[in-house]
């Protein structure tokens, strides 16, 4: 059960970005190990998204990022990188809107196929056999999708790579409650696959139900990390980024813990 | 106010110019001077307002073969010959606009040449201007009865109303009719959803930028005394615009750095090739060609950043000054219905986006729109704020049909909306993306901009989007380009904006998609706040926590249809509802 003993497949030593003068991301170290799936919660504009464009070699950075067991110098590309099995899935999905489903399908493959696969048939079945939805708008413009197809498309067309390492920026953007819940489940079941995932997510209630391990990111750099299940019932992770659930029954238990005293600097070293 | 070093650099190095450098340089800078005029005009249509014209130097010609038939043929002044020319050029422009600003993407480029090349040929052919040999003989110019005529008088003359040019310019793009012309550049949907009239504003700027062709022509007639057809044809109109792309399109002083350095490294290539390669011919083209192919690969937007990154930036926020608050519209009474969506279908082609759908909004409420994705929301927002038109059925606005109205009109009524994805100016600054929506309660216009005496009201409207910025919690990144905020706040700030416009209906779409937990919290208590200041709020957000606390009754959409709609509490457990949209685990 403890995936934390498998080998890792991208371990970070103190990672800096920064535009400019300004430093989005502030000597971050963190690791994500095989077929796990690994969770960074925090406020806009605590630099997760500029963590993620730097992993994925779209920013420069400082520091040292080990990729699949190596350090390479110079920085790889991002090409060299989705070649090695790295794939981004941006927050705003940037699909060829006027190119059809299959053909956005296609374009993910496009670098497996250059090194040599010829595995693109067996690929694109793979995907429609995860989105069903997708074999049904096959011929459609992906610019005319509804946002959660929208979604589905921008990760089978990362898939369509076959990585081992997938990076996803807020997965569930914009989309409707049903949706997210197909989303969470497809994700779970990419890591059963094997797939490691790093994940970005506003709906921080269900990346924790979902995720082995979290970091919760504040002003650029990691303030508390610990197991998934561990940080969901972390007092301050309750107040600043859960709130009090309604629906999913934990309203009892983060009523319990908010009437316990607060053991303020015991566990965390988080910074208000 | 300071002015930043290299602006004082470069003032002092024109000004000392004619007494630094030998006669033959100095001429070459009068060309220099009125390239930068047309190219001015040229940043203003293609590096502001997005709009691409390869027939700029028919315009010069216009100028200058006006002023040479009223001087040669009638004994006529000079200036006389200006005004006419400015006249005609004036009325051509507003004829090409009319048929050619229409044109989108790629046909607008081509529509300029075709009527570049028109012009160019009209004055090869016509007799009375002298066909191919030109016009002869055109008198100096004079000022006061001082004859200008060795070439430092000229430069002089030349390089004022080059500066004068640049500072109106610069005028002009830091106020409120500057603004609206920088939504152009592909935001025309949003600009129009503040009330921009964004067709009449497009023909504007390529009027202007006809107007200052024209008044290069003019100099360049009194300059050379002799005007022929070749300076005006098309390959003169594609050198403007490599100018443009050369200095910088994004700035005005862009047009300068760009018409200097293609002139000079033209003369010089042409002088030093044959040397080198040791015989005759065009060289200098292919040359000047590699180099501007490796000047965009280094720097693609313009020599005039890469050389502005060597300097310390000088921006400064200027401390504001306490002004009187912009007058508000009178509120609506709390009770009335404020809009009225009665049996309204949009069809595209043989899909139904939305069908026969109804509901009301009244005034003091706050209504939550959801539904599955596709399910028409948007829709909604784009039909009852005028983007698209209905196909059946009719919105009412506090009592008035508004389905066939425009976005401008309807923004006039007092809607005012946010777009699902943020549609703001990226390199713009979060304080001018927002004073967009206070674009209708200003009525500055060209003339007080250019010549800065629209500043009280200027203040007043950057007052109001400071004030609605800190309202919504972006006080700390008034000065921060809005695309470097995260996505989050992008969405914010596009709220602030339409507060800005004043509105008694405000429609959100997704504004809390991307937030957290205490910012969501934070957006929650803003729009309870906004509502009991008088402003009504249409929602559409999929985070239903956030709805269900919010609103005051629910409309829930499948298919374009009304599925439910009601209270918070009957709706979500309404089985309908739970069936499409909130799935039993939720």
């Amino acid at each position: 059960m403890n995936r934390r003993d498998a080998p890792a497949l991208l371990v970070a030593r103190d990672v800096t970005i920064a535009y400019g003068k300004v430093a989005a991301v502030r000597g971050v170290s963190f690791e994500i190990r095989a077929g796990e799936v690994v969770t960074i919660v925090g406020p806009n504009g605590a630099g997760k998204t500029t963590l993620l464009a730097g992993l994925m070699g779209l920013l420069p950075l400082r520091g040292e990022v080990e990729r699949f067991g190596a350090v390479s110098t110079p920085p790889p590309s991002v090409e060299q990188l989705v070649r090695a099995g790295m794939g981004l899935i941006p927050e705003r999905r940037e699909l060829f809107a006027t190119l059809s489903v299959e053909d956005n399908l296609r374009l993910g493959g496009f670098a497996r196929w250059r090194q040599g696969a010829r595995d693109g048939a067996a690929n694109l079945e793979r995907i429609y056999t995860l989105f069903p939805r997708l074999r049904e708008r096959r011929c459609q413009q992906a610019g005319t999708l509804s946002g959660g197809e929208r979604q589905m498309l921008a990760m089978g067309r990362a898939l369509m790579a076959r990585p081992k390492l997938l990076l996803l920026d807020e997965p569930s953007l914009g989309l409707a409650p049903l949706i997210i819940h197909e989303l969470f489940r497809i994700i779970d079941e990419l890591r059963a696959g094997g797939v490691s995932i790093l994940l970005v997510e506003q709906n921080a209630r269900a990346a924790l139900k979902l995720a082995d391990y979290a970091y919760v990111m504040e002003s650029g750099s990691f303030v508390l990390d610990g197991p998934a299940a561990e940080l969901a019932r972390n007092e301050r992770v309750i107040d600043a980024y859960l709130g009090l659930a309604p629906d999913d029954g934990p309203q009892t238990r983060s009523r319990e813990s908010s009437s316990r005293m607060p053991s303020r600097g015991t566990e965390d070293h988080m910074s208000d | 106010m300071r002015a930043p070093l290299p602006l004082i650099i470069a003032i002092v190095g024109i000004a000392a110019a004619p007494l630094l450098l030998p006669d033959y340089y100095v001429t070459l800078m009068n060309y220099v001077g009125l390239a930068s005029l047309v190219a001015l005009g040229l940043v203003l249509l293609t590096g502001i307002a997005g709009l691409t014209s390869f027939g700029q130097a028919a315009f010069v010609g216009l100028g200058a073969y006006v002023t040479a038939v009223v001087t040669t043929r009638y004994g006529w002044s000079p200036w006389l010959g200006l005004a006419i020319g400015l006249a005609l050029t004036a009325a051509v422009s507003l004829f090409l606009g009319f048929i050619t600003l229409r044109l989108s993407d790629q046909y607008l480029p081509l529509g300029t040449i075709a009527w570049g090349i028109s012009i160019y040929f009209a004055f090869g052919n016509l007799a009375f201007l002298g066909e191919h040999t030109g016009i002869p003989g055109i008198p100096r110019l004079s000022l006061f009865g001082w004859t200008i005529d060795a070439g430092w008088q000229l430069y002089l003359v030349i390089w004022l109303v080059v500066l004068l040019a640049l500072l109106a310019a610069r005028n002009l793009l830091d106020s409120r009719i500057g603004r609206a012309i920088r939504t152009l550049n592909g935001h025309t949907r949003m600009a129009e959803a503040f009330g921009i009239d964004t067709g009449r504003l497009k023909i504007f700027v390529f009027v202007c930028s006809a107007l200052l062709a024209s008044l290069a022509g003019w100099l360049y007639a009194h300059f050379l005394r002799y005007v022929s057809p070749s300076p005006f044809g098309i390959d003169a109109g594609i050198d403007y615009l490599f100018m443009v792309v050369i200095g910088g399109s994004a700035h005005i002083w862009g047009a300068v750095v760009g018409a200097l350095v293609l002139t000079l490294l033209q003369e010089w290539l042409k002088d030093l090739l044959p040397h080198l390669l040791g015989h005759n011919g065009n060289y200098e083209i292919i040359v000047f060609g590699l180099l501007v192919v490796l000047l965009l690969h280094r720097a693609s937007g313009g020599l005039l950043p890469f050389l502005a990154r060597m300097f310390p930036s000088s921006e400064r926020s200027v401390p504001p000054k306490a002004v009187a608050p912009l007058p508000r519209r009178p509120r609506a009474i709390e009770g009335e219905t404020l809009l009225a969506i009665d049996r309204v279908s949009k069809n595209f082609g043989p899909v139904a986006a939305v069908s026969e759908l109804s509901f009301e909004l009244k005034a003091g409420s706050i209504v939550g729109l959801i539904g599955p994705n596709g399910a028409g929301k948007s829709t909604v927002f784009n039909l009852a704020t005028g983007l698209q038109p209905v196909t059946a059925g009719s919105i009412l606005f506090r009592g008035q049909r508004i389905e066939r109205l425009g976005s401008r009109e309807i923004a006039k009524l007092g809607i005012a909306r946010t777009f699902q994805h943020p549609n703001l100016l990226a390199d713009r600054s979060a304080l001018e993306n927002a004073v967009i929506g206070a674009h209708l309660r200003g009525q500055s216009g060209l003339i007080a901009a250019s010549l800065r005496l629209e500043r009280a009201e200027e203040a007043r409207l950057r007052d109001e989007a400071t004030r609605q910025l800190e309202r919504v919690g972006l006080g700390r990144n008034l000065h921060d380009a809005a695309g470097s905020l995260p996505l989050g706040s992008q969405r914010i700030l596009e709220v602030a904006r339409a507060l800005c416009a004043d509105p008694l209906l405000l429609l959100l779409d997704e504004p809390a998609a991307g937030l957290r937990h205490l910012e969501k919290l934070a957006l929650a208590a803003l729009l309870r706040n906004l509502r009991d200041s008088g402003i009504s709020i249409l929602l559409v957000e999929h985070d239903m926590n956030f709805v269900m606390g919010l609103a005051d009754r629910v409309v829930v959409m499948e298919f374009g249809r009304l599925i439910a709609e009601g209270a918070p509490h009957a709706v979500r457990s309404n089985p309908a509802v739970l069936e499409a949209y909130l799935g039993a685990a939720a």
